[in-house]
């Protein structure tokens, strides 16, 4: 589903990826952990599409598509998402309005009807108990006065809402109670199905508690160092990432 | 237009039949004045970004019997629910299609400034308050009487359209007598080839009167629009105001408020929307000449292309005018790199036991906010449109009267798109 060979990126004439090598199968769960300015969240950008990333070298191919020159919106209606590490806050903005916005825009582009304000209404309604928030949630402005966990669990819903084949989670686990967590967790772990891939990034294994991955990989100074099994964050929690 | 322009139109307008001779003299003296004082220059405060030169490039004529409408104007493509409409066409009355609704009384210039025996309110703060008493045509002068709840906006249309190059300056009073409301709505529209149009409106609200007041000022491209409002406020009285414009090649809105009374509140919404090499700009003072009282201006623009833009805002709290609230902000979106916006928040306080804020920012669109959008799906230029309304949506959002704020949004999303 997504081959990563390699990738290469810089930012401002920095280079951050130096040679990523990472290939995702439908139904899989990767965990993408590291030390901090390992260049993990510019994967998770770059994967995404973010202009101010300039990929310099390598192959990034999405469902035999290539990446590279792709628009994000038609990432998105491909099939992927990316939940933010930092969501943004948009004033102005009613948060169900964006996300009919978002529904539609990717069935329009998978080539399914839009869906009319009271068939989304009813499908949100759905989508809203799984991420335990309720309907006052959606007719707030986008992420505006959201809690740190709020933002995120805004994040899943929208990943719900959208249904993509992969979904890029960067740290979604971040500064979230254990309560937020647990919710976070299962919506993913709900969500999890033979088709559909998963990459978190994270800097921590207590989310891992709550889900089975099939790899553990550890990105440092741009490349991936090390694969193993899910037993390899907890080694990495234990001794951190000098040994490596 | 030349000072010379102007004399040889003021006589014109003097020999005419039908502009009533009782208002000669203070049509007069405010000419005489406005020879004196003659046009703003940029070496003024207040008029350092705003750029006269064009206007007084041009050469207006008064709006004459010929400039009036052939047949009955279509106003169809105005319709607002639920509303009553006066029209003015070129400055001429178009008593067919115009009514009020109940609980308004409804007056000429000259009626009003006999009803006032010859004391009609006027204003000296600018030239073209001055220009507009010597000059004023097609008077609407709106009375509520006491404990009168309006309850049918009133709209006034003012429709500008023609070849030839003509100026209109309306004049209008609203008086609003005490423990009444009135939402009153002020429209420029058309297509004039040449158009300067100079309104000056006051408004007057007694003791515990309620005004919403919307003013949309959709002039034609080639319009040189200025405005002149003059609010009085009486003790617990409210006014709020809101402001919608993407007309005319040049628009300059002078507003003042005073509140004269204890608990007397007025909240000033503006938003403009300029793009090409339009110029939009506004001038606001608000007076706190009372304790008590209470004040907030939310003042946005949004600028494409070459366009220009001001915004010079002044809070003045009085001496003895302690624990007021005092609120200004200013936010522009610059969608050019040639746009270019000039924005002044001022507070002046006198008085030491007051809350007041003022802010100003002015940027671009977000890119981390466009960049959220798309990565969920949502084209760019989809998502630029998103994002801007998502800017301006605030501004209008508080009217209270559903039509015209739907009337409005329909007009802000055809412009964003």
């Amino acid at each position: 589903m997504l081959k990563i060979k390699n990738l290469h990126a810089q930012v401002e004439g920095k280079e951050i990826l130096k040679g990523v090598n990472l290939s995702v199968k439908p139904g899989e769960l990767h965990v993408i952990m590291g030390p901090n300015g390992a260049g993990k969240s510019t994967l998770a950008n770059v994967l995404a599409g973010r202009d101010k990333f300039e990929v310099t070298q390598g192959k990034m191919e999405f469902s035999g598509n290539s990446l590279v020159d792709m628009l994000p919106e038609n990432r998105a209606g491909e099939g992927m998402f990316l939940s933010f590490q930092y969501p943004v806050a948009i004033p102005g903005v009613n948060n169900m309005y964006f996300l009919k916005a978002a529904v539609n825009a990717v069935r329009k582009y998978r080539g399914d009807d839009e869906l009319d304000a009271v068939t989304f209404l009813k499908m949100i309604r759905e989508k809203l108990k799984v991420v335990e928030l309720d309907d006052s949630f959606i007719h707030r402005p986008v992420n505006e006065g959201f809690s740190g966990g709020e933002k995120k669990r805004n994040e899943i819903l929208q990943m719900i809402s959208l249904e993509p084949k992969l979904a890029i989670l960067d740290e979604t686990d971040s500064g979230l109670d254990i309560d937020a967590l647990r919710i976070v967790a299962e919506g993913i772990n709900n969500y999890r199905n033979n088709d559909r891939a998963f990459i978190l990034i994270t800097h921590y294994q207590r989310m891992l508690n709550y889900m089975k991955p099939d790899f553990i990989h550890v990105l440092m100074n741009g490349k991936i160092v090390k694969s193993g099994p899910k037993e390899l964050a907890h080694e990495l929690e234990e001794k951190g990432y000098s040994w490596i | 237009m030349s000072l010379t322009n102007f004399q040889n139109e003021f006589q014109k307008l003097l020999d005419r039949k039908y502009f009533s001779p009782e208002l000669h003299p203070v049509r007069k003296d405010a000419f005489s004045k406005f020879e004196a004082i003659g046009f703003p220059t940029q070496k003024w405060e207040n008029w350092r970004f705003t750029n006269l030169s064009a206007l007084k490039e041009n050469h207006y004529l008064i709006s004459e019997v010929k400039d009036a409408p052939q047949k009955t104007p279509d106003i169809s493509n105005y319709k607002i629910e639920d509303l009553q409409t006066i029209v003015i066409y070129n400055g001429h009355f178009q008593q067919d299609i115009s009514s009020v609704p109940e609980g308004v009384q409804l007056l000429t210039g000259s009626e009003y400034n006999e009803l006032k025996n010859n004391q009609l309110n006027h204003s000296e703060k600018s030239p073209f308050d001055l220009l507009n008493t010597a000059f004023m045509d097609s008077g609407v002068c709106l009375i509520v009487g006491k404990n009168t709840i309006v309850g049918t906006p009133v709209r006034i249309l003012f429709i500008s359209d023609g070849d030839s190059s003509i100026m209109v300056n309306p004049r209008l009073h609203i008086d609003i007598e005490s423990g009444s409301l009135l939402t009153f709505i002020e429209e420029y529209v058309g297509n004039a080839t040449s158009l300067f149009q100079n309104e000056a409106v006051y408004i007057t609200i007694e003791k515990n009167s309620e005004v919403e007041h919307i003013r949309i000022q959709s002039s034609s491209e080639n319009t040189h629009h200025m405005a002149n409002l003059h609010v009085e406020q009486f003790e617990d009285s409210q006014y709020n105001f809101y402001q919608y414009e993407d007309g005319g090649k040049f628009s300059r809105n002078n507003i003042y408020v005073d509140l004269n009374g204890e608990n007397s509140e007025c909240r000033i919404n503006c938003l403009s929307l300029s793009r090409g090499t339009q110029h939009l700009d506004n001038n606001i003072v608000v007076n706190h000449n009372c304790p008590h009282t209470d004040s907030s201006q939310i003042v946005k623009s949004v600028l494409f292309d070459k366009s220009t833009g001001v915004f010079n805002g002044r809070t003045v709290v009085q001496k003895d005018a302690q624990k007021i609230v005092a609120h200004q902000s200013n936010k522009n979106l610059l969608l050019s790199k040639s746009a270019k916006m000039n924005s002044n928040p001022q507070l002046e306080i006198y008085a030491d036991d007051v809350k007041c804020s003022h802010g100003s920012t002015t940027g671009q669109l977000d890119d981390d906010a466009l960049f959220y959008f798309q990565s969920r799906g949502i084209p760019k230029n989809e998502a630029f449109v998103l994002l801007v309304s998502g800017f301006v949506i605030e501004v209008m959002e508080k009217i209270k009267f559903e039509p015209i704020k739907n009337y409005i949004d329909k007009k802000m999303n055809t412009w964003i798109a």
